[in-house]
């Protein structure tokens, strides 16, 4: 049975074999997944990639959800992918769209550790809470 | 006539008178003894009890009338004890009854005093409470505003937003980001 690794080591040696390219994704992918299945550790899966987005940040790539009520242009998302880039000093900028009704409008941008929600829904929820007179 | 010739007749004959009249002389002392005897058995036994029981039911019947006056007296000196009482008793009741005028009053404008105050203790809660009320009413106004704007914003929203919007949308909430930043 392999020793236990700590979540951070995991991520680490993630991130680094995302970033180098060796070994390929599938391979690192396919080892992660299986050590987390002979170590019983799949629960901790969120977390994982959670930590590994931490770090492959803290290296320049920056892997962000961008949430929206319509599909995206190209346009708009350059522009998404500019700001993204200009607010965080990250190189390489991946996007992950997401398309989600229920946010009526504008964009919500997910990045590791934090979150810049600029959806008409938030704004609403932030009208009726902020302004609720208790 | 016969009547006075019968009596001329018996006063011609003296003798006989007794006789004459059906009266028995020895039968008549006979009488008189019996008489005496009578007279001198009841003069020794039953006169002197019967004047006895006589002074005895005087002697009562004064008492009785000492005892009648007296009570009488009795009687009359009470009835002014109780005249004296009664006027006395009188005065009383009247103190009394003035008093409790007096006691009423003063209890009746304690509780006036006590009734205007719980009044007025009543009206300032009822007003702490109205406005507290209104308050309420007011912040749960203002709360169900909001939640209708929201839902309105929402409807309408919904209703009027397209992508070409909601671009235009996101690139403004960018450039606004960008300026705060």
């Amino acid at each position: 049975m392999a020793s236990r690794l700590s979540r951070r080591r995991l991520a680490t040696y993630i991130a680094d074999g995302f970033v180098s390219g060796t070994p390929s994704k599938a391979t690192l992918i396919e080892q992660l997944a299986g050590y987390l299945v002979e170590s019983r550790r799949t629960k901790e899966l969120g977390l994982i990639v959670r930590d590994i987005e931490y770090q492959l940040a803290e290296k320049g790539h920056l892997s962000a959800t961008v949430t929206s009520a319509f599909d995206l242009g190209a346009q708009t998302l350059k522009t998404i992918e500019a700001y993204v880039k200009d607010t965080t000093s990250a190189e390489h900028i991946s996007l992950t769209t997401l398309v989600d009704p229920d946010v009526l409008g504008g964009i919500k941008i997910s990045l590791p550790g934090r979150e810049n929600d600029q959806t008409i829904a938030h704004q609403l929820t932030v009208l009726k809470t902020r302004f609720k007179k208790v | 006539m016969t009547f006075l010739s019968q009596f001329a007749e018996t006063a011609q004959t003296d003798t006989n008178l007794f006789s004459a009249l059906g009266i028995d002389w020895r039968l008549l002392i006979l009488q008189i003894v019996a008489f005496l005897i009578l007279v001198a058995i009841l003069g020794k036994f039953v006169y002197p009890w019967l004047m006895k029981q006589v002074d005895a039911r005087q002697a009562d019947i004064e008492a009785a009338s000492t005892a009648a006056v007296q009570a009488q007296k009795l009687a009359q000196a009470n009835q002014e004890k109780v005249a004296a009482l009664l006027t006395e008793a009188r005065k009383e009741a009247a103190e009394i009854v003035s008093t409790a005028k007096l006691e009423s009053a003063d209890m009746i404008s304690v509780s006036e005093k006590r009734a205007q105050a719980s009044a007025e203790r009543i009206v300032a809660e009822a007003h702490d409470q109205l406005g507290k009320d209104i308050a309420n009413a007011r912040k749960q106004l203002h709360n169900d505003t909001l939640e209708l704007v929201a839902l309105a914003t929402e409807k309408v929203v919904k209703a009027k937003l397209d992508k070409k919007a909601d671009a235009e949308l996101i690139e403004t909430a960018v450039a606004s980001s960008k300026a705060a930043k």
